[in-house]
């Protein structure tokens, strides 16, 4: 059996949207952390309800798109029966936690209460809890009897999305933000940097752990094989809008050009993400019949 | 109510004696009254071989058999693993079962199961599979496949007690390793079942399943 029938696109959208509502936190808390108690964060705490709204919506969105892919959408009430071992359940609570934990500071900033070590506390917990929502979402693919996704690449590829998706997302919006201020741009630069960062590791990964095509990937997956022609046109788009995301990238750093160049990176990075959701699903193959 | 004296049924399936007939298919579908499309019991048709070369003449050398698969109610149902909803769940007498009210419908089982056996009805938007007819079970009646085989080649019982009765296998291509679900299943191997794991062989009739 191969392929998983081309109806995953819900799915697609899903992860894309977490993987970056995800990323743009971690870029976001890196930040809040990192300046501590300093003028800066001050400076830089104007930021913080914009962020958390955008980053709770992108959230909430992607969980009402998810349930275009489930038959009863009413029945999702029981999804978090089988947190023992269900790595669908526990996705699911990973991220209605890491939603709450959004809301929570959201709340906190707005009324301006919580002493600064309790927020920063509840900062990093909001990005441990993404970083389980994340894990166990790669998990759920990383089936016994589908060789194809269960390997490192599985892994490494939902955490380099929310690296490339994330800061370029919280940089586009920053940029958006910024052009009704008059603030400094090293939250942009520095998220441009981790962006490309990712983008060079997504192509490593593409190179040395893709199945069947990568150096070190699964050589012998299944019985019945997937056909390898199938990876190719995906493969080869996706490298090159990953080109393209960082061709706009490496300009924008140059020339310190706010908004446009990031935002056109991220809509190249978005649509080489998308292929590289698409063909995962359409290398789909288990062992057996 | 499930037999307390049965731990897990099993099926046996006699390869060397299956004719394809599907008449075990068409009789689950028809006490099911299972949609198109779906079939919690599937007749594979395995095809193989080519031409070889005899003296100075190329004569054919293929061969084929079939392979009657339903639910195997493995003992470590990988379906059930990863069912949100706990819809997926084992009888006292090791049959596995789908609670149609619990089902969502998000297909994880679909991917999971090496067998095939969870089916998506498109019309009630939910996963199906075999039940081992435990309506019938419980009534100490035979599953419907079983009685619809004009060969004979379908037997149900307590694993062990089939095991003792035909003994067999359940790692013939193109199945996969039993040590990952342990299925409850025991198939006699056609004579070529060997052969189909070492030469090219393939399932030659995917539109019909």
């Amino acid at each position: 059996m191969s392929g998983t029938g081309g109806k995953e696109w819900p799915l697609i959208f899903f992860t894309l949207l977490s993987q970056t509502a995800v990323g743009a936190f971690w870029t976001w808390a890196a930040f809040f952390l990192a300046m501590g108690n300093t003028g800066n964060r001050e400076e830089f705490g104007f930021l913080t309800i914009p962020v958390l709204t955008a980053i709770g919506g992108a959230l909430g969105l992607a969980a009402a798109i998810s349930f275009f892919h489930l038959g009863k959408l009413w029945r999702a009430v029981f999804v978090l029966n089988n947190l023992r071992r269900s790595w669908l359940s526990r996705e699911i609570l990973f991220e209605l936690a890491f939603l709450f934990m959004i809301a929570l500071l959201g709340f906190l900033e707005w009324r301006g209460v919580g002493p600064s070590f309790v927020i920063a506390g509840l900062v990093a917990l909001a990005a441990v809890t993404g970083f389980c929502f994340l894990f166990s979402m790669a998990k759920i693919y990383m089936l016994t009897t589908v060789p194809v996704w269960r390997g490192p690449h599985t892994i490494a590829s939902f955490f380099l999305s929310a690296l490339l998706l994330g800061p370029l997302a919280a940089a586009a919006g920053q940029g958006s933000l910024y052009k009704y201020s008059d603030r400094t741009h090293s939250f942009q630069d520095i998220a441009a940097f981790i962006s490309l960062s990712a983008i060079i590791l997504i192509v490593l990964t593409i190179l040395f752990l893709t199945p069947r095509v990568g150096f070190f990937g699964i050589r012998k997956a299944t019985l019945l094989e997937y056909p390898v022609d199938r990876m190719y046109p995906y493969l080869v788009f996706r490298i090159l809008f990953l080109g393209a995301a960082t061709l706009f990238l490496v300009a924008f750093h140059k020339k310190q050009e706010i908004g446009r160049l990031i935002n056109i990176a991220l809509a190249s990075a978005v649509a080489a993400e998308a292929l590289g959701r698409r063909l995962f699903y359409a290398i789909y193959s288990r062992v057996g019949v | 109510m499930p037999n307390p004296y049965v731990h897990q049924y099993a099926f046996f399936f006699d390869a060397s004696a299956c004719s394809g007939c599907k008449a075990c298919q068409g009789a689950c579908k028809d006490k099911h009254d299972l949609p198109v499309g779906v079939l919690w019991r599937r007749v594979y048709e395995v095809a193989g071989g080519g031409w070889k070369k005899e003296g100075g003449v190329w004569v054919p050398d293929v061969f084929s058999y079939y392979l009657s698969m339903a639910c195997h109610h493995c003992a470590d149902p990988i379906c059930g693993d990863g069912c949100p909803t706990k819809a997926i769940t084992k009888r006292d007498d090791g049959i596995v079962i789908l609670d149609t009210q619990a089902c969502i419908g998000c297909r994880y089982c679909e991917w999971a199961c090496p067998y095939g056996a969870a089916q998506f009805d498109a019309a009630k938007r939910i996963m199906t599979k075999c039940d081992f007819c435990y309506d019938d079970i419980d009534e100490g009646k035979p599953p419907a496949c079983v009685v619809a085989c004009p060969m004979r080649a379908l037997d149900f019982g307590e694993l062990p007690d089939l095991k003792k009765k035909y003994g067999g296998t359940a790692e013939i291509f193109p199945l996969p390793d039993a040590g990952i679900t342990e299925p409850s299943l025991l198939i006699k191997p056609h004579r070529d079942a060997r052969r189909a794991g070492k030469d090219t062989a393939e399932v030659a009739n995917w539109e019909e399943i």
